[in-house]
Parts: structure tokens; sequence; C-alpha cells
């Protein structure tokens, strides 16, 4: 059976004009998609695509010119909608002069909840982010990375049904850019949409089910990524354990058969597998511990506390 | 519901609190109290007296207060400009605006939050002048007289300018000498203008007299006090010399009568003690009366200037002349001039906020300073102008404009808390608690509705 439709837009577009009315660019031109509860969908393309301009118009920051848009089976504007929805914009945009802490609180506080219910999701998420250690910091004197975390952990703070993540790995070093994937990944587990940007393709290759590539604001291409990449006129062996002599014999034998040229290579891993190999042999490379409240909470329908 | 109305509580909160935070810890406060700390420390000491005590009040009530009080409405204005425009700006909104927040929460807990610290900041001016002025009284040994007091004001009784416009207008049409070519709007509000700085003209020999009520009648022994200012018909300073005349109808048979002799444009007074009102005659009456207090009472001024040297005298009666008497303490009347001031600066977060809601920075700061500017002349530009002035094409968009911001205004900048405070009058609760309505609540709320509608309408996020 087919899960239900969480995001869903109809020839949505979004025309940005001057200060007189006068249309400038046209950023995204009658997009059709829709997300499906419970998956992770990549939403790809050049800078200047509409990614960005498209994930506002999902949380009601821009207005569309024209079109129409459901998120959760309501406009962007609702706030019933908003409450069950979390977002990690591009550049996090924190306050630089609040602690992780006060962050968190914040904007839990935004979410009506009660202070106590407040303090322990953020014990709970500057754990999970690992800056329990950097909590009463302020966030203006963080790095990047640590920035990024507390962006992250600001966009659970109400276990979302529906997480949007525009760029989640930009500014990132590979150990962070695999533990935000590991999250994604964990979070999906747990029942989350969610829906991401990314001009990283091996970051939406790594986690994403669906995506859908656009450009100069037109849906170019949308599916599951299997079925995007597939050569359906080409077949790949793995042999383990071969030698040279033995892969070679076997590559005429085959050319023999298929009347054509076979091409052999030796599979290599890949750069981001290797550099993380390097680095993270002294364990540096964490996997994200779930926050219990987004185990215990996260069931789909069910808005915070 | 209930749950409702917490969540919303607790939004506000921590939108209130995320402002409060702000301000501290961007300084804001902090350079803004050392300004202040500055103005109230050094001020009272560079600005030259008269040496009297009498001047040493107006020294701290009215400039000190005054310049503090100054400071803070263009630190409230731009600081409310900021609040939202600059999140919006810098896109610190768009993470806020994504949360189940409505435009009216945003609004409320920004405004609470300037309401909160411009609270704090009046409190630490307010208690440092009072320390001053505490310090000079016992520094100098004042005397009783000198210190500074709260008494009630009792205008004479009289029709209110609007009736008398009216009246005059019913008589001009009878007569059928009503101008032409202008609404019976326009008239009116001449009429009652005229009304408001109409003068009695008293010529050498000659003699007015004013009758008063007061809103509670006076105890026996408690002071009463006369003031009055006279002035002559082209402003100019000429001696006063005459007698006024005090009874109280409680007490008939008795007049006290105090010789003037002074110059016009100042303010001239003199206490009676409601004691020398008694005598045997005024004993029986009292005690017909049961004893009630004294409440009605009649000046008599008799102008007694040389028939052929002394300029005839103009008194502006509804506003120049008035009986004082005992209001409460000086530090009541202290705190309800805080709070008139707290008011009008709940306005200027409002009306900071609702800019701030629908231009970026620097363009609400640049209209908010025009309209502050356009509100501290518009009433000397409705008072100068004449219909000549109006006539010409090229001046009516300013008159009107100026008429405009005037009439929005001069309800809100209806109590003048220093004026009161300066001259030892008591600011009335009901004026004050209409000052709060007008300035706290209805205002702040037509503001509120109209930012908000922007804010909702308005676009967040910037096209990346």
């Amino acid at each position: 059976m087919e899960s239900a439709k969480v995001i869903e837009t109809l020839g949505l577009r979004k025309t940005f004009r001057d200060f007189w009315r006068r249309p400038v660019v046209e950023a995204v031109k009658g997009l059709d998609f829709s997300v499906r509860q419970g998956e992770v969908f990549g939403l790809l393309g050049p800078n200047g695509s509409g990614k960005s301009t498209t994930i506002k118009m999902l949380l009601g920051l821009l207005h569309p010119t024209a079109g129409e848009i459901r998120v959760l089976g309501a406009a962007p504007s609702d706030t019933r909608v908003k409450a069950r929805i979390g977002y990690l914009p591009e550049v996090s945009h924190l306050h630089p002069f609040l602690t992780p802490r006060e962050t968190l609180m914040y904007y839990a506080s935004l979410f009506g909840m009660s202070h106590g219910v407040a303090a322990r999701r953020t014990a709970e998420l500057l754990t999970m982010v690992d800056l329990a250690h950097a909590a009463d910091r302020a966030v203006g004197r963080f790095s990047k990375g640590m920035a990024r975390r507390v962006g992250v952990a600001q966009a659970l703070v109400n276990a979302p049904e529906l997480l949007i993540l525009d760029e989640p790995t930009s500014g990132l070093d590979p150990l962070g850019c695999r533990e935000v994937k590991d999250l994604v990944r964990l979070l999906a587990r747990n029942g989350v949409t969610v829906l991401m940007t990314s001009h990283l393709l091996a970051d939406v290759e790594d986690v994403c089910d669906r995506v859908a590539i656009l450009d100069r604001g037109v849906l170019r291409a949308e599916g599951q990524i299997a079925d995007l990449l597939r050569k359906p006129d080409a077949v790949r062996f793995l042999v383990e354990g071969l030698s040279e002599e033995e892969a070679s014999a076997l590559r005429r034998e085959l050319e023999a058969r298929a009347g054509c040229r076979v091409q052999q290579d030796f599979p290599a891993m890949s750069l981001e597998a290797f550099f993380l190999q390097v680095v993270a042999q002294d364990g540096r490379l964490r996997t994200f511990e779930m926050a219990p409240f987004l185990q215990a909470e996260h069931v789909p329908g069910k808005g915070p506390a | 519901m209930i749950k409702a109305v917490t969540q919303s509580v607790r939004r506000i909160g921590g939108v209130a609190l995320l402002a409060v935070r702000a301000s501290l810890r961007t300084k804001v406060v902090a350079s803004l109290l050392v300004l202040l700390t500055v103005c109230v420390a050094v001020l009272p000491g560079v600005v030259k007296g008269d040496g009297t005590p009498e001047g040493d009040v107006h020294i701290l009530l009215a400039y000190t207060l005054g310049f503090a009080f100054g400071i803070q409405c263009l630190a409230t204005l731009w600081a409310s400009c900021a609040l939202f425009a600059a999140e919006i700006d810098s896109e610190r909104m768009s993470l806020s605006a994504v949360k189940p927040v409505r435009a009216a929460e945003f609004w409320a807990g920004k405004w609470l939050a300037l309401l909160a610290l411009n609270a704090a900041v009046l409190l630490v001016v307010y208690a440092g002048v009072y320390a001053q002025l505490a310090w000079r009284m016992h520094r100098s040994g004042w005397e009783a007289a000198d210190r500074p007091v709260s008494r009630r004001v009792t205008r004479p009784v009289l029709p209110t300018p609007r009736e008398e416009a009216r009246q005059t207008f019913e008589l001009m049409r009878q007569k059928d000498l009503l101008p032409k070519g202008l609404s019976e709007k326009a008239v009116l509000r001449a009429l009652e203008e005229k009304a408001q700085e109409r003068y009695d003209v008293i010529n050498p020999g000659e003699q007015v007299r004013w009758q008063f009520r007061l809103a509670r009648p006076l105890r026996e022994g408690e002071p009463v006090t006369v003031r009055v200012k006279f002035d002559t018909e082209y402003s100019t300073r000429e001696h006063v010399k005459g007698v006024c005349r005090l009874s109280c109808r409680e007490r008939p048979g008795k007049t006290v009568e105090v010789a003037l002799d002074d110059f016009t444009q100042n303010a001239l007074e003199f206490a009676v003690d409601t004691r020398a009102f008694a005598s045997e005659e005024a004993g029986k009456e009292a005690s017909r009366s049961g004893g009630n207090g004294l409440r009605e009472f009649e000046l008599v001024f008799l102008h007694a200037g040389d028939p052929h040297k002394s300029s005839a005298l103009m008194v502006r009666f509804r506003q120049d002349v008035a009986l004082l008497t005992p209001g409460g303490s000086f530090e009541a009347n202290f705190a309800r001039a805080a709070c008139v001031q707290w008011g009008v600066l709940a306005l200027l977060a409002a009306f900071g906020l609702t800019l701030s809601a629908c231009f970026s920075l620097p363009v609400a700061a640049f209209v908010a300073t025009v309209l502050l500017v356009l509100t501290m002349v518009g009433n000397s530009v409705v008072q100068v102008v004449t219909e000549e002035d109006e006539a010409l094409w090229r001046n009516r968009i300013g008159i009107w404009v100026s008429r405009g911001v005037h009439g929005a205004s001069s309800q809100a900048m209806s109590v003048e808390p220093l004026k009161a405070l300066t001259n030892g009058e008591r600011i009335e609760v009901g004026v004050l608690g209409a000052s709060l309505a007008w300035n706290v609540a209805w205002l702040p709320l037509l503001l509120a509705v109209a930012g908000c509608a922007v804010l909702r309408r308005r676009e967040l996020a910037d096209a990346d």
C-alpha cells in the first residue's frame, strides 16, 4: 500500500520582483512533486536551480506566485503544521550571544513546551550532538561544525515528523558529513520523513531513497535512485580472490561469449571511506545516540508535549 | 483552551526573554545606562541654577529627567525599529518563523521585553534623581516650604472649551456671522482653540472673579494655594499691583485678602491656611453643614495699578488661574510621573515595532525619527497656521501631515508629568489611568494589529 503524501506541490511557481513589482527572476517554474511518509527525499540541483526557494515556500517563508502546496495535509502557514516540522537552514543563523543550552531552550519555548520538558530535551539533544561539554559557551565563538550541530539539535527539539534539511553537510568536514548522514538514516529508520537539498551528489546517493533533480526552476528528473542510475544494458560482476591471470582469462572468455569488449578493473574504496578509515582510527567517528525523547515520542501523528 | 493559552504564554515569554538577552548581551542596555547615569549624575552639576531650592528642583525634575527621558525615547524607538527588521535582514527570523508562533505572539513578546527593559531603566533614572534631590535637601537643609510637593489643581468653574465653542457657534449662526466657505467642523475647531486660549482683560481699577469647586473638600487647617499668572496684550513684562480676595462659601463673612506686587509672566503663588476663614459666623455655618470641609471658593482680583500708567492685565482663565490643595505625597506623584513616561515609552516601542515589521532597519529608523520630530513640532505648526497659509496649495500637504500627526499624538502626550512635578501639581490617578489606557493599551493594540498584518503577509526570507 502506498504511504501518505507528506509534501505535495502542484504547479508551484515563484517569481521574484523588484521594488517596482517588475519580475526579475523566475526561480521556480511549475514544480510538481511529492514526498511520501517515511522516505528520505533529495532535492538536487546546481546553484541557483531553485532548491532553497522551493524549501522556503514549503516552510511558508516565501509565498508562491502560483500553484499549490500541501505540507502534512495543510497549508505551510498553518501553525499546527509548523509544530510538526523541523528545519535546518543552509546557514544556521543562530543568535551568537546565546549558548547552545539557551538556544535550544528558546526554540523549545517557541513550541510551547514547559520549562521542564524543554530542559530535559535540551540536555538529551546536547548529549546527542556531542555538545554537552560546550553547553554554556556562546555560540558566536563556535567553529562552523559546532554551530551546525546546534542547528541540527534545534531542528529536532520538537521531535519532528517532517525534517527539512537545506544543504545539511554544507561547511562540515568529512567526519561531520558522515555523522549527519548517519543521523538522517537513523531518523528515517525511526519513521521521520526527511526532505534534503544538496549539490553534493555523494551525500544524496548515500542517504536518499528518492530524488528530484531541479535545473533553473524546472524538474528534470524524479524517482528512486537505483532506478535512475541503473544501466539496463550493462551487467557488473564483482568477484573476490581471483589472480590477475585468472581475471584476464575470464575477461577473454566473456568477450568471446558476448562478442564485444568487456571492461575489467580492480575496485577501490571511495575517497570518503578511505579518509574516514584513516582519521577515525582513534574512534573519533561517533555514532549518534538518538536522544531518548526522539525514540520514545517519534510516532507519526503525535505532536510534541 | 487552557493548554493553548499556556503554550501561547510560553511562546511570548520565550520571545521576550530572547529580546531581553539580546539587549543585555549586545550591551545596548549597558551603554544606555552609562549614558543615563552620566546624565543624571553630571547634568545637575553642570546646569547653573539660581541658587534657590526651587531652582534646584527645576533643574533636577525638569532638565535632568527631561533630558534622560529624551535619550530613552530615542533609544526605545531605534531599538524597537531594529527588533524585527534586523532579525529579518540577518535571516535569523526565518528560523523562528518556521516554528508554530503567531505574528501576534512575536509582536507581544518583543513589546513586553521593551516594556520590562524600559521599566528597569526608568527605575534607575528616577532612583538616581530622587537620591540627588534627597541629598540636596539634606545638605542644604531645605525648609518644608521649599521641598517639592504634590497638590491637586482646581481650575475655575467654566464650560469646557468644546461647550463654549458650541455655544459661540450657535450664537454666530443665529446672527448669520458664520464665515463663508468653512465647514462647521473647521469653525468649531477654531472656536475651541480660541476658547482654550481666551483671556479675561482687567483694566486698572477693575476687578474679576472666578469660582472654584474642589473635587475633595479641604479639612480645617489644610492650606489652599492660589496660583495666578498675568500677561499683557503684547506679552511685555509689566508691574502687577493688585489685591486678591479669597472667600469660602462654606464659611461666609470671612475673606482673606492678599496684596500682590510682582510682575507679569511670573506664576504668582500664595498659600492661605483654611483656619483663616474661621469666625463666629463661620463656626455656626460649619456646624450647620455638619463640618464637611471646605469645597467652594471664590477668588476676586482687583487691579490696583495707576489708571494712567498701568497696562491692562490679561489672564488666560482656563490655564493661568488655579487653586492648589494638598494632594498626597510627592513620592507618590513622582512614581505616577514615572508611570506616565513609561506609558509613552510603551507607545514608542509599539510604534517602532510596527515600523520594524514593515521596513528594513534604516527605513524604519528614518521614518520613526521623522514622525517623532513632526510630533514635537506638529503642535506649533497647528497653532501658528492661518487660513491664508492653508489657502496656498503647496502648504496644504505639510499642514495636513502636521495636523494628522498632532491629532494622533496629542492625546498620547496630553499629560505632562515633568511640568506637573516641577509645578508641584498632582497627577490624578484617573488621568494616569487614561494616559496608560491610551498609551499602553489602545494605541499599541492598533499598532499591533497593523504590524501583525504586515508580518503575516511579508516574506521572511530572501531569494538565495
